[in-house]
């Protein structure tokens, strides 16, 4: 018998690093991967990164000269247009496409194979044709035969034992060793965290318990691009314009779809308009548009222009699920926890994926005794796609009202609570930091006790976020050329998040020029491959990719320089556009002398980003805090500040990070005072599948946004840099419900806080 | 198609949308039959059905489409002249993102047919000022930051720059009102408000002022 091979542990370097926050530093040893490079950290004399700088795209999009998926415009092209199922379940009987094969300037036609319908707006067919114009005529003509069957749209009512099945019992899209009854699916095994001791005992343990039940409904992403792609064939060649978040993500879904090899699919995303989650799939969680468009522009000979409209973006590319949460926590009289219950339900529609428990799973984490109990639940409507740190906004307003309820119930100040519960050290020291940004010590000692109809409030909540990296398979290129002139590629995206400048101000660093002086070159699968743009992991999977690639040029730049100063490579540094000894920085050579002097005409450097490495944190933290003001009259609710302190690493760029942060306390607002997807119960339809009845926050509702960022050397890549995109939104609705509770010593546990809702909280307030 | 209009897109998309009815309308320029059907008032130019030669007069410069007269200005702009800085993106006059300049008012050129926008100055994002060149606003975006995807931004830059001609030095609440026809969707709101304060700023100084 033969004896076990272990795989060869891959070498190592070993770097001390001085990681954490500046006043609380941690020296830490860190195992890198051979060839990478020490992680800058809080002794790094950076002199661009970190730094604020204006996107380097911005002059192109305040003009309207950036060309987005839906700007591409091409000789000869064609626009697609699809039709979907009116019905929410039931089977397609036909699907008649003669009267739209008859109009002139239709060029192709297309009809699904699927006959079963699970919700109102999947794929049927779909047209393209000569104009926008002519392509709705065409699809209108399109005549579609259902047998309907009962469906059920409602999460609570999709729980009955009688609630009609969205799928038969042997096509529910469940892992084997989860239990499924009727449309429920669950309890699923906990996710990052998990359950921990005995909460039976911890509750037996217990002075005080409280429990309650809280509820979300479905939002949708509505980026202000929708969904969609330009497709055009040259021979065997596809080229795919597509708004993605994942350019590689669409190249391997159509070469798969199609049944052609990747290397003959170019995809290219230069700008793209918005996805927050709902465009990380090859089409879109609940339409196969984009495969569809392919189709089309191949039959047609010509390309295809198919853009969703904004009813379409509603129904069919995703959403956040609602979620229905009891929490249940057990303290002793001081405020510490003693156990934590968190049980939620939700419905993703057809799909899975509605769990909220992550932040239960990762906050408090002094409280010994945890149990979290996910369930999904299938209801006739479009599948889910991840939103902005999937279910953790959701699970943290539950799990940070009850918190804020278990303080009131103690008669206890709700940050102290959460002090004596709080077993991450980045967080303690941003309560303090909140805390004196937002002036906690204004709150209403007793919740309520304001005077006159509008009273004002503050609160505050919790949440959390994780280090997510792709490890391997990204790849960067830097090129120095002849003339000086500096650029990178990567062929990741940039979604908005400022990446591309991030990237240009890493390049910067490492080659000591202007951030200005690096040319991006972003969203095109022919370049260095990088991640889908999922779990606020782009900056981190592809700038210590792109540091490598750059450290690669300037050490072969230090090549060409070194006989010029008299020096050795090793010794030389580089800043402000020269090459110097780093000993006597008087011994210098102008960067674009120095490129002059190099042997060919360009220097190209790739590299490969190696393997994570320890990390100071593996979770990252935050707590927000809102001052609102409720009219008791009304029940109108108005945000008047936000204070957001979170932790993202090192931010590569201080001025766009803080941007996504302000976005995401917009987004937060937003969801908790106004978003709301609206099914029809009778005819399973979305009531509101538009942009002035799916309410969004408006520059009305605008409130002072404070963007906090707490810089944390985290290790685990050479950049030290983790992600920000998500962690920023998970503590916003909480924080805007606690506020109000402590603006009207009322409870409104049900998201959106509308008048309504404010007003029958009082209502409930003043009766007991 | 005798669909009475209510039969809405957003009610299962089946029959004659809202928008349909409207466009059909404008080709008689009067009409307002609930059938749907189009009867010009006595003395109208009827135009179409099929595609007609329009003149437009856009960023200065007089420019020929040939276009169905059912055609929004916002799709002539885009797909017949391919000036695409303005956006569609709720295409019912809701978020903003197509705004023009119409006669230095702003307007949703998703809501006008281009055959009515004959004989009218236009005044797109583009004509506002280049990369090379930006206008103040535009400069005063890019250096506050206000922008994240951007796809919104041609209709933000357009309604501030209509806002500081109307109120060179804007308060807060006079920003805010003269954006409110404007969805953003990453969260750019207040940096946008602190963008428009710094182009009024700027614009006040004599050697910054532009055309």
């Amino acid at each position: 018998m033969a004896q076990e091979q272990k795989p060869p542990e891959a070498p190592t370097v070993t770097y001390t690093v001085k990681a954490g926050h500046a006043s609380n530093p941690q020296m830490m040893e860190v195992h890198a991967a051979q060839g990478d490079l020490k992680p800058w950290d809080l002794d790094s004399k950076l002199r661009v990164v970190k730094g604020r700088h204006p996107r380097l795209d911005g002059r192109f999009k305040v003009t309207g000269r950036a060309k987005y998926t839906y700007d591409i415009n091409l000789p000869g092209m064609l626009w697609g247009k699809m039709v979907r199922s009116a019905v929410p379940a039931g089977q397609i009987l036909k699907i008649d496409t003669s009267k739209a094969e008859a109009l002139p300037g239709v060029k192709a036609v297309w009809t699904s194979d699927a006959r079963a319908v699970r919700f109102a707006g999947q794929d049927v067919a779909a047209v393209a044709a000569v104009s926008p114009e002519v392509a709705e005529d065409a699809a209108r003509l399109i005549q579609v035969t259902y047998d309907e069957a009962p469906f059920v749209t409602d999460l609570e009512k999709a729980m009955a034992d009688d609630a009609p099945l969205v799928y038969e019992a042997d096509k529910v899209p469940a892992p084997k060793d989860v239990p499924h009854k009727g449309n429920v699916v669950g309890p699923k095994p906990p996710g990052r965290g998990g359950s921990r001791g005995d909460v039976e005992k911890g509750f037996a343990d217990a002075a005080v318990t409280v429990q309650a039940t809280y509820s979300v409904p479905t939002h949708t992403h509505s980026p202000l691009e929708t969904h969609g792609v330009v497709a055009k064939w040259d021979g065997d060649q596809l080229t795919v314009w597509a708004s993605t978040q994942g350019v590689f993500t669409v190249r391997d879904g159509m070469a798969e779809a199609l049944g052609i090899d990747r290397k003959n699919v170019n995809v290219i995303t230069e700008h793209m308009g918005g996805g927050f989650g709902s465009k990380l799939a090859p089409s879109a969680s609940g339409t196969a548009f984009a495969v569809v468009a392919c189709k089309l522009a191949k039959q047609a000979g010509a390309p295809v222009k198919l853009m969703l409209d904004r009813h379409e973006e509603h129904l069919c590319t995703g959403n956040a699920p609602s979620a229905l949460m009891t929490v249940k926590i057990g303290a002793a009289r001081d405020g510490t926890f003693t156990a934590l219950h968190y049980r939620s339900f939700g419905s993703a529609g057809i799909a899975g994926g509605a769990g909220t428990g992550g932040p239960a799973g990762s906050l408090h984490g002094k409280n010994p005794n945890l149990k979290i109990e996910e369930h999904d639940v299938f209801t006739n409507a479009g599948p889910a796609a991840p939103l902005r740190a999937p279910g953790h906004p959701q699970g943290a307003f539950a799990l940070e009202s009850a918190v804020d309820e278990m303080a009131d119930r103690l008669g206890l100040d709700p940050l102290e609570v959460r002090r004596k519960n709080e077993a991450s050290p980045v967080r303690l020291i941003q309560y303090d930091v909140g805390a004196k940004a937002i002036g906690w010590e204004r709150r209403n000692k007793k919740p309520g006790e304001g005077t006159g109809p509008r009273k004002r409030g503050i609160g505050m909540a919790n949440g959390n976020w994780y280090v997510i990296a792709r490890g391997s398979g990204v790849g960067a290129e830097v090129r120095i050329h002849r003339d000086g002139s500096i650029e990178y590629f990567s062929g990741a995206q940039d979604l908005g998040t400022g990446f591309r400048t991030a990237m240009a101000m890493v390049v910067a660093e490492e080659l000591g020029v202007r951030t200005t002086d690096v040319k991006p070159n972003v969203g095109d699968s022919r370049w260095p491959e990088g991640p889908g743009s999922g779990g606020s992991n782009t900056t981190n999977s592809v700038a210590p990719a792109v540091r490598l690639a750059a450290h690669d040029a300037r050490m072969k730049l230090f090549a060409v320089a070194a006989p010029m100063l008299g020096a050795k490579a090793e010794d030389l540094d580089a800043a402000d556009g020269k090459i110097f000894v780093a000993a006597s920085p008087g011994k210098s050579v102008a960067f674009k002398l120095a490129a002059a002097k190099m042997p060919g005409e360009t220097i190209v450097a790739v590299a490969e980003r190696k393997k994570q490495f320890e990390t100071y944190r593996q979770d990252l933290a935050g707590c927000q805090f809102a001052e609102v003001e409720v009219d008791t009259q009304t029940g109108q609710v108005r945000v008047l500040k936000v204070v957001a302190v979170n932790d993202c690493g090192f931010p590569i760029n201080m001025l766009t990070t803080e941007s996504q942060i302000i976005g995401a306390m917009i987004q937060g607002v937003s969801w908790a005072l106004f978003e709301n997807r609206v099914l029809d119960r009778n005819v399973g339809t979305m009531v509101n599948p538009n942009l002035e009845s799916y309410k969004v926050l408006l520059s009305k509702d605008m409130f002072e946004a404070v963007p906090i960022v707490t810089e944390i050397a985290n290790a685990g890549n050479n950049t030290s840099a983790a992600g920000i995109g998500e962690p920023c939104i998970v503590p916003t609705l909480g924080a805007v419900a606690n506020a109000v509770f402590n603006a009207t010593g009322a409870r409104v546990r049900t998201l959106p806080i509308t008048p309504d809702r404010v007003l029958a909280a009082l209502a409930e307030a003043r009766r007991s | 198609m005798a669909h009475p209009p209510e039969n809405d897109e957003d009610e299962g998309g089946r029959g004659v949308s809202r928008r349909t009815f409207l466009k059909t309308a404008g080709v008689g320029a009067a009409a307002s039959s609930l059938a749907g059907v189009a009867i010009p008032a006595a003395g109208a130019t009827v135009l179409g059905p099929g595609a007609v030669p329009l003149t437009l007069k856009v960023n200065g410069a007089a420019r020929t489409v040939n276009v169905e007269p059912r055609v929004t200005l916002l799709r002539a702009l885009r797909n017949h002249l391919d000036l695409t800085g303005a956006k569609e993106i709720c295409d019912r006059g809701a978020c903003g993102g197509c705004t023009v300049l119409l006669d230095g008012e702003p307007i949703a050129s998703c809501l006008m047919l281009a055959a009515d926008a004959e004989g009218h100055e236009i005044t797109t994002v583009e004509g506002l000022g280049t990369p090379d060149a930006m206008s103040p606003v535009q400069a005063a975006f890019v250096e506050a930051d206000a922008l994240q995807c951007g796809f919104c931004t041609p209709g933000f830059v357009v309604s501030s720059t209509a806002l500081l001609r109307k109120n060179a030095n804007p308060s807060l609440e006079e920003v805010k009102d003269g954006l409110a026809g404007n969805i953003c969707r990453c969260g750019t709101y207040s940096r946008v408000f602190e963008a428009v304060q710094k182009a009024a700023k700027a614009s006040a100084r004599p050697a910054a002022r532009r055309g």
